[in-house]
């Protein structure tokens, strides 16, 4: 199998950050924007350009996120020459293939990626909503003969400080790379998107992990590794939307840009789809009762009572008398009669007794874990 | 069961005439129905939530918007190994050349034939799509195994005051067998009947059977329809009749459509309907989440994905899809996938197939009894432009 670009996606994170949200799964897996699960951007996008062939590697609870991958049908990725391969770690004559860094998540499947052979490898995160091209990002690498570009995107000064930042010449070269630099001195912040020419990458490697073992990370050790030796390093500017949702208030907060009808993402761009596992339910029911504004439902949700400016994502319920304002509910979740949900994200199959009241605010989003029951007196 | 125990025909060819615009172009089986479905949906999903992996469907003509909705049968779990789906286009015989014809003779059911020797299955059942229900064949079946009679038919119990002459009933003996399918004008009911046996246009009996019922026709040069073939089965032997008691619906007329449409809006039917152990499957499409706007009022109504809601809706079953802007109001309506309804447009008794475009400020008026029917594709722009039905 020749692939030209072979596509990682890194799903093994813990996201520690998302609290009770990834208790249970992976973060890549968590319920997004009513209808979609974070990985299916970055899944939808490599469909859309035509990496066909893509590795998922996981690590930590996958089993959520295996169900939804499958075999890749759901994005067009169960074709002939590739498709979908979800990697676990295994264990070989060599011990366990655990990882700790992104870039020995690459090394430990290298059998993976050298039975593809591909000429270059896309490395990429499953916690980000975008849409983007990364077969423009291969041409501009191809033009740059760049032996790694970096995809970044413009911050503000003060965004720069929880980013690495790429500081580049007048070429775009990358000529120095700080980790959250507490005075930035360009405005590049890497998105975690990185082509390789694989067979130079292969090397480093390989080299390192027969000697000191230090390549762990690509943003602390690869690429400052490859700055050392003087590689032809890229930034490659991304000007679209662009959201990392590591953080229960960051990913609260692209649920509710995602609501407007003029976010930049454009989920409704006909020419760059994104597709998810869809299950077939009924449709929606909005009873004689719902009082919805400003809000997106999707299938089989069953609405008695008021939505404000919200998500409903599949199978939710919600009681009459109750008032959803300003937060995202995940699928399966139930809730009861004269509830009250406000700034909140509402975990999968959570159940909300009548009652309730689930208060946050703009700077303290309340979160309901996954399974979680909520003011349901026991018998 | 044991894998490939039953095999599955669905009939396609089915009287169009009375719900004509929406079959125009179109098999009644492929009519939208209750949000996101085709009306074929039903029976096939069935089919398969009994484990009947080996489903032929016959179409009236090219059969192109079957293909399309069905493709390899992926959705519906039917692209699998020892089965799958098998499509048999071209079966109207009003469209057959005359010299067409003369070759068809002793050879009409060549390829159903085929297709049950092939399925080497123990039983096959035959539906239609005309009726929309969700039945649990494997009960059926057991009810077939546990009884003499090699035809096994199927009814509804209904009040014999909601029966219109359209309506084919099973006659019933004492016992409960049935002995003839007859339109409901020529059906002896007796006058304090308190039940009329609703056909439900499903037969069961052996493959070995079917095939011999099919090659007895072809001897004979018999080109009438399948389901003709089934009655007259039916009136053969006496039949097993097993009730059905779920939701059922029968569409034969715009009227009859619309009433069954309008009828899950009711939740008790829409639950049974759709939430039951047995789901109903359909083409799966990525659309994005329906959003409705500031000021929007959509209640009592069903809606699918993809939508743009920002008038009123009431009572009404809404496809994927669909727009409908500010200041309009609709009550009591069927509106098809890709539809845009304009500004300040009123709505009420209508139906509106696939991707059709009203202008603002019109008003479309039918009646519960004549609902009036906007065609697909169609664009109005003007109140001059709505037609109202004869």
């Amino acid at each position: 199998m020749n692939n030209e670009m072979l596509g990682i996606i890194l799903a093994g994170g813990q996201g520690t950050r998302l609290g009770k949200l990834t208790k249970g799964t992976a973060k890549p897996a968590v319920p997004f924007g009513g209808r979609y699960r974070i990985i299916d951007f970055t899944l939808s996008n490599c469909a859309n350009s035509g990496v066909d062939s893509v590795g998922v590697i996981t690590q930590y609870q996958p089993l959520e996120l295996n169900a939804h991958i499958g075999n890749g049908a759901s994005w067009g990725l169960d074709n002939l020459h590739g498709g979908v391969t979800v990697l676990q770690p295994y264990s070989s004559s060599e011990g366990e293939k655990f990882f700790e860094g992104t870039a020995h998540a690459i090394y430990q499947n290298i059998e993976y990626i050298d039975q593809q052979n591909p000429k270059y490898l896309l490395v990429l995160s499953g916690d980000h909503i975008y849409k983007m091209d990364y077969d423009a990002m291969l041409s501009y690498h191809k033009a740059k003969k760049a032996s790694l570009t970096v995809g970044v995107i413009p911050v503000s000064k003060e965004e720069a400080k929880r980013f690495g930042m790429m500081n580049t010449d007048e070429t775009d070269r990358i000529i120095e790379f700080e980790e959250k630099p507490e005075h930035p001195k360009s405005d590049k912040a890497s998105m975690g998107i990185y082509i390789f020419n694989w067979p130079t990458l292969r090397d480093y490697l390989m080299k390192s992990y027969a000697t000191d073992k230090s390549l762990e990370d690509f943003g602390k050790n690869v690429i400052p590794s490859y700055l050392a030796h003087n590689e032809s390093v890229y930034a490659y500017a991304f000007k679209g939307y662009w959201r990392d949702v590591g953080t229960i208030q960051s990913l609260w907060q692209a649920n509710m840009e995602f609501l407007s009808p003029h976010n930049r993402l454009n989920i409704g761009d006909q020419n760059w789809r994104i597709y998810s596992k869809a299950e077939v339910l009924p449709p929606m029911f909005l009873t004689e009762t719902s009082q919805v504004n400003n809000s997106m439902i999707v299938d089989s949700c069953y609405v008695a009572g008021e939505v404000d400016h919200s998500i409903l994502s599949q199978r939710v319920s919600v009681g009459m008398g109750s008032r959803v304002v300003d937060s995202m509910v995940m699928p399966g979740a139930t809730i009861g009669k004269n509830v009250v949900i406000d700034h909140a994200l509402i975990g999968e199959e959570a159940v909300i007794g009548d009652d309730a009241i689930v208060q946050g605010s703009a700077d303290e989003i309340a979160v309901v874990g996954y399974n979680e029951v909520v003011g349901v007196e026991k018998p | 069961m044991k894998r490939g125990t039953v095999s599955a025909i669905i009939n396609l060819v089915e009287p169009s005439e009375q719900l004509t615009p929406l079959t125009t172009a179109r098999p009644v089986g492929m009519l939208p129905f209750g949000g996101r479905y085709r009306l074929l949906d039903f029976p096939l999903s069935s089919a398969v939530n009994a484990g009947i992996q080996n489903v032929m469907v016959t179409t009236p003509r090219s059969g192109r918007s079957v293909s399309d909705h069905l493709r390899s049968g992926r959705d519906w779990g039917l692209d699998t190994v020892g089965g799958g789906l098998f499509m048999y286009p071209y079966n109207d015989l009003n469209l057959i050349a005359p010299e067409k014809k003369q070759s068809l003779i002793h050879h009409y059911y060549d390829n159903t034939i085929l297709f049950l020797k092939r399925s080497h299955s123990d039983y096959s059942v035959v539906m239609s799509t005309r009726n929309v229900g969700n039945i649990d064949l494997k009960a059926l079946i057991r009810y077939h195994e546990e009884r003499d009679n090699p035809v096994t038919t199927v009814y509804k119990s209904v009040d014999p005051a909601s029966l219109t002459p359209k309506n084919t009933i099973l006659q019933l003996t004492d016992k409960g067998m049935a002995t003839a399918v007859v339109p409901t004008a020529k059906a002896k009911l007796s006058k304090g009947a308190k039940k009329g046996a609703k056909n439900m246009d499903i037969y069961l009996m052996s493959t070995v059977d079917l095939i011999e019922i099919l090659q007895d026709a072809n001897r004979r040069g018999d080109i009438i329809s399948l389901e003709e073939l089934m009655k007259q089965a039916v009136m053969q032997h006496n039949a097993n009749a097993f009730e059905y008691t779920g939701f059922h619906a029968n569409v034969h007329d715009l009227k009859s459509y619309f009433q069954a449409n309008m009828a899950i809006l009711e939740e008790a039917n829409f639950r049974a309907l759709f939430y039951s152990s047995r789901r109903i499957y359909t083409k799966v499409k990525n659309e994005i989440p329906t959003f409705f706007a500031e000021g929007s009022q959509f209640r009592a109504s069903l809606c699918g994905t993809g939508g743009y809601i920002e008038g009123q809706v009431d009572h009404s079953v809404i496809f994927r899809n669909v727009l409908i802007n500010r200041g309009s109001q609709i009550k009591d309506a069927v509106i098809m996938q890709g539809t845009r309804i304009g500004a300040g447009t009123k709505i009420e008794n209508v139906i509106i197939d696939k991707n059709a475009v009203i202008g603002p400020n019109l008003v479309l008026k039918g009646t519960p009894d004549n609902p009036l029917v906007i065609s697909k594709g169609q664009h109005i722009f003007r109140q001059a432009e709505v037609v109202t039905s004869e």
